[in-house]
């Protein structure tokens, strides 16, 4: 049995550094500004920032710019974007920006345009799909080690 | 009595699979009822369509989709390349609807041609790729998607 | 009483697969979680598909082993394919509901509903259900051997789900999307791929380890209880002489 508990020991610190690994990367992708912060705080670089385009501001040209607000809690953010307009831009839609804040003309120069991620949705697939997977095993493996050990000590087990 | 129950118990898991697979061949399912129709069947739906609820899919068209300025809901068009048929929507669409994009909606025909519909299901293709070789142009090989809309 | 010679081999190289599954389930879950690209279209949700997609083929993948094991025990009648049946069948009915389940959180952020009463959807819970009506038929036969039998008649009779599940997507109209990896061709870019086919892989080796470990567990369950029946024989025996 101690083979049996050093396999699932290693088992669990696999996992543990899978998780830590994979929290580590998200929380550098998670963390999004509120649009209040960007205008009061004024990060520099690149910053994500969530909030929803405000209804009639939106403003597409043909030739790949588009203009709008983001709406935070109580500030709007004037943002501008440069490239071809994404199919997820639009009005009323709660987004994510990723781009750089210039407190000079208060204009926010959007990057990249993305839907606010779902991790929870992801976490809890993950979860659902390998943890009865997981523990299933070890009440099995465990079982089984047991009914062999029973099975040895019984008379009527011969050796080969 | 246990000997009983025991024969009940058989019975009930036969019927169990035997229901479930008799679903499959005769019921609410196949090729009497579809999960969908197409925008082409909608125009010719006969007035005892009218009140009944329905789904219909098919593809946004591009450039259709408008919002209200003071209320939550949209319009747009839905097409199977052959009908389009105008749809309007209250509520929260979903992430992932989007013009040129694929879309299952519920709700009902009206008399005067119009889909009034209450929930959007959002229907992906299934080509998967990063964003980056996307915006390069690539395609991928799938199924042509009104093919799988329309047989 | 020896060990069968069967289950000596499973014993000497099921190591082999738990180890093989841990490795690529271990990649999988890295390049999948970490080091692949977001969707074009779904964005980082698309990483559902590679724990929902290798759980859902490796159901369908255990209830054909469980068709023609179920065949195979017709044909020989030996009772340790019949311990590898039942071994199986629950197994694939746990992968079934847990691709069900991972499913239903896919489609949630992606199509914006829970659950819907599409083909696939439908069908894949009938294979839900046709495993459960064969497991709960088992326990309701008294002798072995009619219990192996019944299960084994109702296993192959439940196969015509399984190219109703496949197909479904091709003869319906359904929510759910077609196949991506098909005769058409392969609709996933490369930096997706990988990931998906390391857990497919590793799923299904998993499985297969599962497999051989609820095997022996059935075996060794069924080889003590013989024992113990005859040792209550045995009592019951020296008690009616005296």
């Amino acid at each position: 049995m101690t083979n049996f508990y050093i396999r699932w020991g290693g088992v669990c610190i696999v996992a543990i550094v899978l998780i830590v690994l994979t929290y580590n990367h998200y929380r550098d992708n998670l963390a999004s500004l509120a649009p209040q912060q960007v205008k009061q705080e004024a990060p520099a670089g690149e910053v994500r920032v969530l909030g929803m385009v405000q209804g009639g501001t939106l403003e597409t040209r043909a030739a790949g710019e588009a203009t709008f607000s983001l709406l935070g809690e109580s500030v709007s953010l004037p943002v501008h974007y440069e490239g071809p307009p994404p199919d997820n831009l639009r009005e009323l839609k709660i987004l994510v920006l990723i781009g750089t804040w210039t407190a000079d003309t208060q204009v926010f120069e959007a990057r990249d345009i993305g839907i606010v991620p779902n991790y929870g949705f992801i976490a809890g697939a993950y979860l659902l799909g390998l943890l009865p997977l997981a523990l299933l095993l070890f009440a099995m493996t465990r079982r089984v080690s047991l009914l062999y050990e029973e099975i040895k000590a019984s008379k009527l087990y011969e050796e080969e | 009595m246990m000997v009983a129950k025991k024969k009940v118990g058989m019975i009930v898991s036969i019927l169990l699979v035997g229901g479930a697979l008799g679903y499959l061949a005769l019921g609410n399912f196949g090729e009497n009822v579809v999960y969908f129709f197409t925008p082409s069947e909608v125009k010719a739906f006969s007035t005892d369509y009218y009140k009944k609820k329905v789904r219909v899919g098919g593809m946004v068209v591009e450039g259709s989709m408008e919002t209200y300025p003071d209320r939550l809901g949209l319009t747009f068009q839905l097409t199977d390349g052959e009908a389009t048929i105008p749809v309007t929507f209250e509520g929260i669409p979903p992430d992932l609807f989007k013009e040129g994009q694929g879309a299952v909606v519920e709700g009902y025909w009206t008399g005067e041609h119009r889909f009034e519909s209450n929930l959007i299901m959002a229907k992906h293709s299934e080509d998967y790729m990063p964003i980056e070789l996307k915006r390069a142009g690539v395609e991928l090989p799938r199924k042509d998607f009104m093919k799988s809309l329309v047989e | 009483m020896t060990i069968h010679r069967v289950i000596r081999k499973v014993q000497r190289f099921e190591g082999w697969f738990g180890g093989g599954a841990a490795l690529c389930l271990i990649a999988g879950l890295y390049v999948g979680l970490i080091g692949s690209p977001p969707d074009y279209y779904q964005g980082e949700v698309v990483r559902i598909m590679y724990i929902h997609v290798p759980l859902a083929h490796t159901s369908l993948l255990g209830y054909t082993v469980l068709a023609v094991g179920s065949l195979w025990y017709l044909w020989k009648r030996d009772p340790i394919v019949d311990n590898m049946c039942q071994a199986v069948a629950a197994l694939s009915a746990v992968f079934t509901a847990l691709a069900l389940g991972t499913g239903m959180i896919w489609g949630k952020p992606t199509w914006d509903t829970w659950w819907t009463w599409d083909a696939r959807l439908t069908s894949f819970t009938v294979l839900l259900l046709i495993l459960i009506g064969y497991l709960m038929l088992r326990t309701f036969v008294d002798d072995p051997e009619k219990e192996a039998r019944y299960g084994a008649i109702l296993a192959i009779v439940g196969f015509v789900d399984l190219p109703i599940i496949h197909f479904s997507v091709e003869w319906w109209r359904t929510l759910h999307q077609p196949q991506s990896i098909s005769m058409r061709g392969v609709s996933i870019s490369s930096g997706l791929l990988v990931p998906l086919l390391l857990m497919s892989v590793g799923m299904s080796l998993l499985f297969s380890y599962m497999l051989m470990v609820r095997t022996q567990l059935l075996y060794l369950d069924r080889l003590l209880h013989a024992k113990k029946g005859r040792l209550l024989s045995q009592f019951h025996l020296s008690k009616s002489d005296s």
